[in-house]
């Protein structure tokens, strides 16, 4: 078995025990991407020679014992919307193709100080507003189980990355299911956490009130390592909670007997695939097996969901984008016939077509006259769902539903299709306009090949819970399998 | 006061930048007149995936003004977003607060020649200022420096209260005044730290308010007068011509003494408000409001009620003293250390106090103590020494440390009060000085005056001038 | 629902093409249709106590750049300041 094929826990151990040194690890991991990632594009930016550097760095904390953190020496892909000092940090716009952060965002100072190796920055939807990661202004990334299909998104780089082993692990920022979606489209663990839980400072913010950074790995155990890693207050993120932290890594157990997990009607009906619903449910009668309480429930407001999303999201994110103006940083458009000139054409030529529709829905649905009809109905809506979920609650640990309402589609499918392309996130907006933890696990495959996920949705700031499910699903049933590339 | 037959009313929104020590939403310092772009950092830039962190003193001190201006806490709030395109917004917004703001509904008494005025005050929200755009000729272009993006501003806006711009006037200065006194700004207009718009419509009295005009740019309370008194002109004159005045808003031009429209109301900003989700709820305890309302200071409006009443000053005097933070508090503390006649002190003040302080010395600059200021006074009062020779000591006791006793005996500034040596002094002048004397008894009383001066002439300035006076007029029986 | 996409992109400061006008305006409407379907909901925004957030104390951060640095992703410096077209106002 090569190296790139392990899982990030046994690694540890086995740097842990000086049966391999994070060198030679992060050497293979290295070369897997030199092998794949021209077929796979999972990369917008790799730097070996930083890399090298770094595992040099994490081998000399672990022989000195000075390590302490479980993720040392272990090689981590990063989506290239957070931040890295001295890296560039491009979104995968146009607008930001030469734009080098000064600043690292919180999450990359605690893999640093853990010890981690930064492989290089992963692409993505343009400002991670996309559902297959064709919007990237750079290149389409492929499904490692099938390169004719998206990878899903917006964080498609990071779950191919961790697919086919061009990354032990990665980090992913979810907005409305770009951590999910992907992962479950591209067969591995893929966690967002409970809004507020990680620290958003140095995520480029698309809706701020929405996204949050979360953890691809191969299995719940690796994704635990790592959320452990990242996870806790900080001080520059005011929405970051300020509250104790478990580790999930040492707390993960696969004990879920008497567990009450509720299954909305809802997620099971129309527009999604039967096929995906039946592997969900297989799955559910596999946790029902291990002494879990299967609960019918309801979400009644799901159907709307979609609708407040975008409003919300969007709204923030034409208020959030609207600093891309050539003032400061970023790209600028030549030869400009004066200030307003500049802001359009920089705008226009620095943004893709889909950035510029959100921009302008999002603008739309707050400007005067329409914010009561958009943005106020949506934040009411919002606020019903959240009502719902914590009603659901009362009698439930978690709720399962599909990740995504099919598997992988084909790239260029759905590209011209807004609605089309939406529909994708279904499943997984409810769990951000909620504040929700969620999870993706694979779940079965099609007959074609192509990994179906199920979400497991839990309580605030129980992560735990979801986890744990997903553990005891894994070791029951299986769970990821390594595409054939 | 009525212009023409028509009222004028006026509305003012003065924002003025708090003097904090960071600045509203990340830890670079708040201060002015530093090299450009040298006070900014990835978070007041604006830099991609930077959050703010709301200052908690701009919150307290936000809180103390509404209740210096009587307002009531919103102790739950939230902070909104504001959206604009311009090069000094980095974000191309600015946080701000919108339908909830931090203090609303209260007032302000403002202390007028002919009694007292009450100015609504509908709220005080809290924001971040912009930075600032240099121009130069010599250049193609606008630089912009940054420094100034994210000092903290509250914006206090008043109800159309006011008539005229005396009112205005009187209404800016009562807030600047309060601003000084509870610490919270600089208050530096010349550095822009405090800064208005000002609203003006004009109707005829018993009709509904006319349209108004928003006016921006005005940069000194000054400028206020003037703005306000040009655009109340313009409008009567529109008016008055048959035509309608149109809502919009202005640019006031200090230098031509003029307004230019900016952007009528269908051009209006579409500013896109909406609640600022990288932040959370504000949410001040109860206590906090509070205490913070305790230990308001004595207000520059109470102060002057009291300067009259407890001591005699008038109104026009107590404000003088009042206005200048240094002053009043001199003027207290000279009062606590023993001052017995405090008309006498604030005459000191606002006369030969004033007078180095105009030049930019502090009192503190000098070896000046309330102590000694009280004690000079007494003398004076007392008639232990003259006013001239009280000068005399002040000039002495403000550039050196000394004992006022000491000076007044190596200077033999001691007055003289001794009845028989003020009758020998009497007799003696009035002896050589017939004439005037029959000058004085032939109804000429100037003649008194002159006959007083040639007796502090001959005792060298140090006889009493009362009971002198007391001796010649009992001598020559007038 | 008719949007003026081009009251819109001015608002939004981004120019858009004759020939990219009329896509725009379908991906639009079709958004709009769907999230018109929305239910009437007759409650009020209100901000949430339970909500609340620390504040930062007023303390100095250090400076951390120097602002050759700060200023290196502008497209364009002069005199250490950004440099923009000539602003009206």
């Amino acid at each position: 078995m090569k190296l790139y094929e392990y899982s990030a826990h046994e690694l540890s151990e086995m740097l842990r025990e000086k049966k391999i040194s994070s060198v030679e690890l992060t050497k293979d991991i290295l070369s897997r991407i030199d092998e794949v990632d021209g077929r796979v594009n999972a990369y917008l930016n790799v730097d070996p020679e930083s890399s090298l550097k770094m595992a040099e760095n994490a081998d000399k904390l672990i022989s000195s014992g000075e390590a302490v953190s479980r993720l040392a020496g272990i090689p981590i892909g990063i989506k290239d919307n957070i931040s890295t000092k001295g890296v560039p940090t491009t979104c995968a716009s146009k607008m930001l193709e030469n734009y080098v952060p000064v600043f690292n965002a919180t999450v990359v100072d605690k893999l640093s100080q853990a010890g981690g190796v930064i492989l290089g920055k992963l692409n993505m939807d343009e400002f991670a507003m996309g559902s297959s990661t064709e919007t990237s202004y750079f290149k389409t990334t492929k499904n490692p189980f099938d390169l004719s299909c998206v990878p899903g998104g917006s964080s498609g780089g990071s779950a191919a990355a961790v697919s086919c082993g061009e990354a032990v692990i990665a980090l992913g920022s979810d907005t409305g299911g770009s951590i999910r979606q992907p992962a479950s489209l591209c067969g591995v663990v893929g966690l967002k956490p409970t809004y507020g839980r990680v620290s958003r400072y140095g995520l480029v913010a698309f809706a701020s009130s929405l996204d949050q950074i979360g953890s691809f790995g191969r299995n719940a155990k690796d994704v635990a390592l790592l959320q452990d890693e990242i996870s806790g207050h900080d001080p520059m993120d005011a929405t970051c909670a300020d509250r104790k932290y478990n580790s999930l890594y040492d707390n993960l157990s696969s004990d879920i007997s008497g567990l009450r997990i509720g299954i909305p009607k809802e997620y099971f009906g129309k527009g999604i695939k039967p096929e995906v619903a039946e592997s969900v449910m297989n799955a559910v009668n596999g946790l029902e097996k291990l002494g879990a309480k299967i609960v019918p429930i309801s979400l009644p407001s799901t159907d709307y969901a979609l609708s407040a999303y975008y409003i919300i999201a969007c709204a923030e994110a034409s208020s959030n984008l609207a600093r891309f103006d050539g003032v400061k940083y970023g790209y600028r458009a030549k030869d400009c016939d004066g200030l307003v000139d500049m802001y359009e054409r920089t705008r226009s030529e620095g943004f893709g077509r889909e950035v510029k529709r959100r921009i302008m829905l999002g603008t739309f649905v707050l400007s005067s006259g329409y914010f009561d009809a958009y943005y106020k109905k949506a934040k009411l809506l919002q606020k019903r769902i959240q009502q719902e979920f914590t009603d659901a609650f009362k009698s439930v640990y978690a709720i399962i539903t599909p990740t995504s309402p099919s598997e992988a589609f084909k790239i260029g499918d759905r590209i011209s299709d807004p609605l089309a392309m939406y529909a994708a996130d279904i499943c997984t907006v409810t769990v951000n306009i909620a504040g929700l933890p969620g999870l993706s696990v694979p779940c079965g495959y099609s007959d074609s090949g192509l990994p179906y996920g199920m979400q497991i949705i839990g309580r605030k700031f129980d992560e735990q819970t979801i986890l744990n499910i997903g553990y005891a699903h894994e070791l029951d049933m299986g769970g990821y399998k390594r595409p054939v590339l | 006061m009525l212009i023409k037959g028509y009222e004028v009313v006026v509305g003012l929104e003065v924002h003025a930048e708090l003097n904090t020590k960071t600045k509203i939403y990340c830890g670079c310092r708040n201060s002015f007149g530093l090299e450009v772009n040298t006070q900014v950092c990835p978070i007041c830039l604006g830099m991609p995936g930077t959050l703010p962190t709301l200052n908690e003193k701009v919150v307290e001190y936000a809180i103390k003004m509404g209740h210096a201006l009587n307002c009531k806490i919103n102790r739950i709030c939230k902070q909104d977003r504001k959206n604009y395109f311009y090069p000094d917004l980095p974000k191309s917004y600015q946080i701000s607060q919108a339908d909830i703001p931090l203090c609303e509904n209260g007032y302000l008494d403002v202390i007028m020649e002919d009694g007292v005025k009450r100015v609504g005050v509908e709220r005080i929200h809290i924001e971040e200022d912009a930075g600032k755009l240099l121009h130069s000729d010599k250049f193609d272009g606008s630089l912009v420096d940054f420094n100034r993006c994210g000092v903290p501003l509250i914006e206090i806006v008043s109800k159309p209260d006011m008539r005229g711009s005396a009112e205005a006037k009187a209404y800016l200065e009562t807030v600047r005044s309060i601003l000084k006194y509870i610490d919270i700004s600089d208050c530096k207009m010349q550095e822009g730290s405090i800064r208005c718009d000002v609203n003006v419509s004009v109707h005829k009295p018993g009709e509904p308010f006319g349209t108004r005009c928003e006016m921006k740019n005005v940069n000194s309370f000054s400028a206020a007068v003037r703005g306000i008194d040009y655009e109340a002109n313009r409008q009567i004159e529109v008016l008055e011509a048959g035509g309608t005045v149109t809502q919009e808003t202005r640019r006031w031009d200090d230098q031509k003494g003029i307004s230019v429209s900016m952007r009528s109301k269908e051009d209006a900003q579409d500013y896109r408000y909406f609640p600022e989700p990288d932040l959370l709820t504000i949410v001040v305890p109860e206590e906090k409001v509070k205490m913070l309302k305790e230990t308001l200071p004595e207000l520059p409006n109470a102060k002057i009620m009291r300067y009259s009443k407890s001591y005699g000053l008038s109104r026009y005097d107590a404000s003088m003293i009042v206005d200048v933070v240094e002053k009043s508090a001199f003027f207290e503390s000279a009062i606590e250390a023993g001052c017995k006649a405090p008309k006498l002190l604030a005459n000191w003040v606002l006369g030969e106090i004033s007078k180095f302080m105009n030049e930019g010395t502090a009192i503190t600059d000098t070896k000046l103590t309330p102590e000694k200021m009280a004690e000079l006074v007494n003398l004076i009062s007392d008639g232990k020494i003259s006013t001239a020779a009280g000068k005399t000591v002040f000039d002495i006791i403000v550039n050196e440390d000394r004992d006022i006793a000491e000076i007044i005996e190596e200077k033999g500034l001691a007055q003289v009060s001794d009845e028989s040596a003020l009758e020998a002094i009497a007799d003696e002048v009035l002896a050589a000085n017939e004439k005037s004397v029959s000058d004085y008894l032939s109804g000429k009383t100037n003649a008194l005056g002159y006959l007083v001066g040639q007796c502090m002439k001959a005792s060298k300035g140090k006889a009493n001038p009362g009971a002198m006076k007391e001796i010649i007029l009992r001598k020559i029986g007038g | 629902m008719e949007i003026d996409i081009r009251h819109i992109a001015k608002l939004s400061r981004l120019k858009i093409s004759d020939d990219e006008l009329s896509g725009y305006e379908k991906e639009m409407g079709d958004i709009i249709a769907m999230v018109e379907a929305m239910p009437e909901i007759s409650d009020e925004l209100t901000v949430d106590p339970d909500n609340a957030m620390n504040l930062r104390q007023d303390e100095i951060t250090p400076q951390k750049f120097s602002r050759d640095e700060i200023l290196k992703n502008a497209p364009k410096t002069v005199a250490g300041c950004v440099v923009v077209p000539k602003t009206v106002d």
